[in-house]
């Protein structure tokens, strides 16, 4: 008897398919029912309908979502950032230590991650190594500067926890690409990246002081601290000039980074939705006034037993992080991210 | 065929043979890695499913095992090389019993809670035979009917030794259902170098010269208790004792520290990781638990109990309903009332025992142990002491969410 065509696909995909099912369409069906109810873990919780949790739950925590998505936000810049050029090191310069050196990124895997966010409480204390050498040594902050219980604490933790994850992705990406197409590049002309260097350079340089400066709290919202600001924002533009202009060269801007989208996506994907989810930084880095939503959902489920709220509060992280998903494959462009043509 | 086809054939043959047996060995190695151990214990060794027991027998009863005892932190004697506990090994050696102790299972009570809740609701085995939790904690567990009337016939030394100002609590006035682990004090601790100066009361903390350097805790009934105290003392809050805070007492806490907070004077809210923080000199004073400074703390490090009052809290064996080896787990608690091993536990634990007689027997362990004003509070301290204070469902859910709001959380 002849199995019908139709039926080999459903077959082979039919394990993934139930496991899916199981594990994660009922439970989202579950705590979807949950975010709707009312009452308390004594008195038991029962589907009533109450939409109003959304609406409440969204107003009352406006905050948590701001740092959530400001401190996420600024890991994936960051990590992309620090990631993109030792991916590239790696890939195009490491020779036969590539292996070693993708084993010596993933090597603080190894220890817990509990751990790995204690020790950094001690490595940015107010003793530390790190303040010692900017407060004693170069006398680049005042007496009384700290970093922990900071948002740079968080955003740092953040940062170093998650860099693997988009390390490993543009590595791939970028071990793929033909070197006879940069070559190509360089036979028709290409050189550093003089004009456009400088001026995308010097943009790109003063815009991320800025963005840092401002969203880390060290410049207040105000004309005043853009004022202030300034000076720090025109050294990075001078730098992002710099390395512009004489480290960027063109064949890298129009041949390798194209080609390497497919992975800046992904890396970016796998580092933007763990970290605005992730509580642990925020908890063990930060201070009252920089809880992530993570937070707000761990203490409503676990402390105050509100599960209503907490599961109402996960479904709109979860709807946020979607929406910036769409819109950040729509900016890259669909055919780019599956590699069909640069 | 040709042979170069035929070999390749063959090649290909036990290429394929090989990919499906090592298919099938990973698929084993999986299989027995999901049913094996799946909790998250240091020690590894906790799995839920503990080995099969032998049903109680008509006769004397026999100890079953292994005993799955669930604990908070630091919180039993180690020998160096930090795993292997002699009180715990002398159990075995005596009882033939194996004791799955998981060191560091139970991080905060609400949150270990929330993972045996659904068994306990069920009315199904947790897992767990004996667990400690605090006293709010347990009094909810025994108030829902979760927790197993211990059998005092097997528990002679425990009803003996047992301190009398542990008992008689409103909860389980008759000690039916638990008996305490330790004792401990909430005050306040601060580095004497830096601060340059003693702190004696919790109004210290909140000196300007002390900004973003002071730490709160953020166990809700210490810290709101410990405050309202203070205010209670600057004349600023109501005369209700710190046992039965109110929701508007709450208020004129959280409206007091509320500037503090924003202001960065108070820089966290943190549980014990303000260990960490002395060490690394990033926090100078900090509301604290009385046996971590005991035991771990730097040379400067100073632990007072303040003149506003501290609190006393007691962590509790309870044995959680459903328990499969309930007789080892008395026995286990009767183990631990010994004087002599009372004595031992409390000297590396350097918290405070609920055993009588401690005192004089920790002398001859370590002479200046039974000197220790942490271990052993002297009276007019003990005159100040409050328990921490009880809750109803409704207010406990006021309260905390006004907690939340210094928090952030």
């Amino acid at each position: 008897m002849r199995r019908p065509r139709w039926l080999i696909p459903w077959l082979l995909m039919a394990p993934g398919l139930l496991w899916l099912l199981a594990f994660f369409v009922l439970p989202n069906l579950q705590m979807v029912a949950m975010s709707l109810s009312s009452g308390t873990i004594g008195t038991g919780f029962q589907l009533t309908w109450e939409f109003n949790n959304y609406l409440g739950a969204f107003g009352r925590f406006p905050d948590n979502f701001r740092n959530s998505l400001v401190y996420g936000g600024l890991a994936t810049l960051l990590t992309f950032l620090i990631g993109y050029p030792l991916a590239y090191g790696i890939a195009f310069r490491g020779g036969r230590y590539k292996n070693l050196l993708l084993f010596l990124v993933i090597a603080p895997f190894f220890t817990s991650f509990l751990i790995r966010v204690i020790s950094w409480r001690i490595i940015l204390g107010d003793n530390g190594p790190i303040i010692a050498i900017a407060r004693d040594v170069l006398s680049l902050v005042p007496a009384n500067f700290s970093i922990i219980n900071t948002p740079l604490a968080v955003v740092s933790g953040l940062t170093y926890q998650f860099l693997p994850f988009m390390v490993l992705p543009l590595y791939v990406s970028l071990e793929k690409i033909d070197h006879r197409l940069i070559e190509a590049a360089r036979d028709l002309y290409a050189g550093p990246w003089r004009r456009g260097g400088l001026v995308w350079g010097a943009a790109g340089g003063a815009l991320l002081v800025g963005v840092l400066l401002f969203a880390l709290g060290y410049a207040d919202p105000s004309l005043d601290g853009l004022l202030g600001s300034l000076p720090v924002m025109v050294v990075g533009g001078f730098a992002g000039a710099g390395i512009g202009s004489l480290l960027v060269s063109e064949s890298f801007v129009r041949v390798t980074f194209p080609l390497s989208l497919p992975g800046v996506f992904a890396g970016s994907i796998l580092v933007f939705i763990p970290a605005i989810g992730d509580f642990v930084n925020a908890e063990l880095l930060g201070n009252p006034k920089t809880q992530m939503v993570g937070n707000v959902i761990q203490g409503r489920f676990l402390q105050q037993n509100d599960y209503p709220t907490a599961a109402a509060l996960s479904f709109i992280l979860m709807a946020a992080i979607l929406v910036a998903i769409a819109i950040y494959a729509r900016v890259l462009g669909t055919e780019e991210l599956t590699g069909g043509r640069a | 065929m040709s042979e170069h086809a035929t070999s390749r054939i063959q090649a290909a043959l036990s290429r394929r043979r090989f990919l499906q047996g090592t298919t099938l060995a990973g698929f084993g190695a999986f299989l027995a890695a999901c049913s094996g151990g799946s909790s998250p214990s240091p020690t590894g060794a906790a799995s839920p499913a503990p080995g099969d027991t032998t049903p109680p027998s008509s006769g004397p009863q026999q100890p079953t095992g292994p005993l799955n005892f669930a604990n908070w932190d630091a919180y039993v004697d180690v020998e160096d090389d930090g795993v292997t506990s002699p009180t715990l090994v002398e159990f075995t050696e005596t009882y033939g019993v194996e004791v799955n102790y998981a060191n560091a299972q139970i991080e905060d009570n609400a949150g270990f809670v929330a993972t045996i809740r659904p068994q306990l609701q069920a009315g199904v085995d947790t897992g767990w035979d004996l667990i400690v939790l605090t006293d709010w904690m347990a009094a909810k567990i025994v108030e829902a009917g979760w927790a197993e009337k211990i059998d005092e016939a097997n528990i002679p030394d425990a009803v003996a030794n047992l301190r009398d100002e542990l008992k008689g609590l409103p909860w389980d006035p008759n000690q039916e259902y638990h008996y305490p682990w330790q004792s401990g004090a909430t005050g306040i601790g601060y580095n004497s170098v830096s601060t340059g100066r003693e702190l004696t009361k919790v109004a210290d903390l909140f000196d300007p010269a002390f900004a973003t350097k002071v730490t709160l805790l953020n166990e809700v009934r210490d810290t709101l208790s410990l405050i309202h105290r203070m205010l209670q003392a600057q004349g600023l809050a109501s005369d209700n004792p710190s046992e039965e805070l109110t929701v508007e007492d709450v208020q004129a806490v959280v409206d007091y520290v509320q500037p503090f907070v924003d202001s960065g004077h108070i820089r966290a809210f943190t549980g014990n990781e303000y260990l960490a923080d002395f060490g690394t000199g990033t926090t100078w004073a900090a509301i604290v638990w009385s046996g971590d400074l005991a035991s771990s703390a730097g040379p400067d490090d100073v632990f007072v109990y303040p003149e506003e009052g501290s609190n006393i809290w007691t962590d509790n064996m309870l044995i959680p309903k459903g328990a499969k080896n309930k007789y080892t787990a008395e026995l286990m608690v009767n183990w631990v009332y010994d004087v002599e091993r009372a004595a031992r536990l409390a000297n590396w634990i350097y918290y405070i025992s609920p055993v009588n007689g401690v005192a004089d027997a920790i002398t001859e362990l370590d002479p200046e142990a039974g000197d220790n004003p942490l271990l052993f509070p002297p009276a007019d301290v003990v005159a100040k002491q409050h328990p921490l204070p009880n809750w109803s469902e409704a207010d406990e859910s006021a309260i905390l969410d006004l907690f939340s709001t210094l928090t952030g959380e």
